[in-house]
């Protein structure tokens, strides 16, 4: 009987624990993004509170945002942002599932700065529209820093600009992302 | 005076004041929560339930409301820019309130695992996730000292 338990465990219990270890995760990481195109008017806003999780055997990589959770410098740019442009009392989430597509090219054993192709779906504003970018993963002493810049366009996502503030803000928004992801290990 | 006269100041007095407003709003920073009333007092336990038995009603009475909430800290976090973020836990394990806090605080790297405190902050939202577990999101958080 022990041994048939031994057994059940050595099958069972060492997957559980094998598929815990290639999970990387995160709860605090930063998104940030700037829409200026007068140099006059700073039109940028970080997010601290992003979720990733990025599994290191396929290669599948998952953000999410709280799009109310974004700090703009002033309070009514804030509140612009949340009520006239992302209304994020009706669509309160962004996220973005997709895939590293050289994962099989990552060493997840060894240290180094590994580049990335990234390609997935990224939800904004109630939008879902394909995006790929580049990246780059960092590995050093167990832990991961995801890291990737690119760009989208407002109109991608059914947000509008006023024409009184076209001449402020731009249609193209850069946005940066840095996540420290730490070594999930399971419930 | 004459009448045109009047009429002109009261015009450039009421000119004058909506510039005014209208500078202040537009440059008008987020407030320091430290000074200000909190919406609503209540136990760590108490708001987790709320979310995770009713995301919608909670959102409807929580969301940019400010809230103090009380419990233990379950973990003090720092990002690489310096930035913190307390985790303040349930008894569920994989429920928390997570704090990010406003930088203006420059006392929690004394704050410790087990400590009970009360953190005030505007409540961003819930984040439910099936491997992560359940968070509910607080911003620009500060220590609530009494």
């Amino acid at each position: 009987m022990k041994k048939i338990s031994l057994i059940l465990f050595l099958i069972f219990g060492t997957g559980i624990f094998l598929r815990a270890q290639d999970k990387f995760y995160t709860k605090t990481g930063t998104i940030f993004f700037k829409c200026t195109k007068s140099p006059l008017e700073k039109i940028e806003a970080t997010n601290r509170s992003a979720t990733c999780v990025l599994d290191t055997k396929t290669g599948s990589l998952q953000f999410a945002i709280l799009v109310k959770g974004f700090e703009f410098e002033r309070a009514l740019m804030q509140e612009h942002f949340n009520e006239n442009y992302m209304e994020s009392g009706k669509f309160p989430r962004s996220e973005f599932k997709g895939q590293i597509l050289n994962n099989n090219e990552i060493n997840y054993t060894k240290d180094g700065i590994y580049k990335t192709t990234v390609k997935g779906r990224l939800q904004i504003h109630g939008e879902t529209k394909d995006v790929e970018t580049i990246g780059t993963l960092t590995l050093k002493e167990g832990k991961i820093i995801a890291s990737s810049g690119f760009d989208i366009l407002l109109s991608d996502y059914n947000i509008r600009i006023p024409s009184i503030v076209s001449d402020k803000i731009a249609n193209k928004v850069n946005i940066t992302i840095d996540c420290d992801l730490e070594l999930f290990k399971g419930k | 005076m004459g009448i045109k006269k009047k009429i002109f100041i009261g015009f450039a007095i009421i000119a004058m004041t909506a510039g005014l407003y209208g500078y202040q709003e537009y440059t008008r920073k987020n407030e320091n929560l430290s000074h200000v009333k909190a919406n609503f007092q209540i136990q760590v336990n108490a708001l987790i339930k709320e979310f995770e038995e009713n995301e919608k009603k909670a959102n409807e009475k929580f969301l940019d409301k400010i809230i103090a909430v009380s419990g233990t800290i379950r973990d003090v976090i720092k990002d690489d820019k310096g930035y913190y973020s307390i985790v303040l836990g349930g008894d569920n394990k994989m429920s928390s309130v997570r704090c990010s806090m406003d930088s203006i605080q420059d006392d929690i790297a004394l704050l410790k695992q087990g400590n009970i405190i009360r953190i005030k902050g505007v409540c961003t939202g819930f984040n439910a996730d099936e491997l992560l577990g359940s968070d509910i999101i607080l911003n620009r958080c500060v220590i609530q000292k009494k």
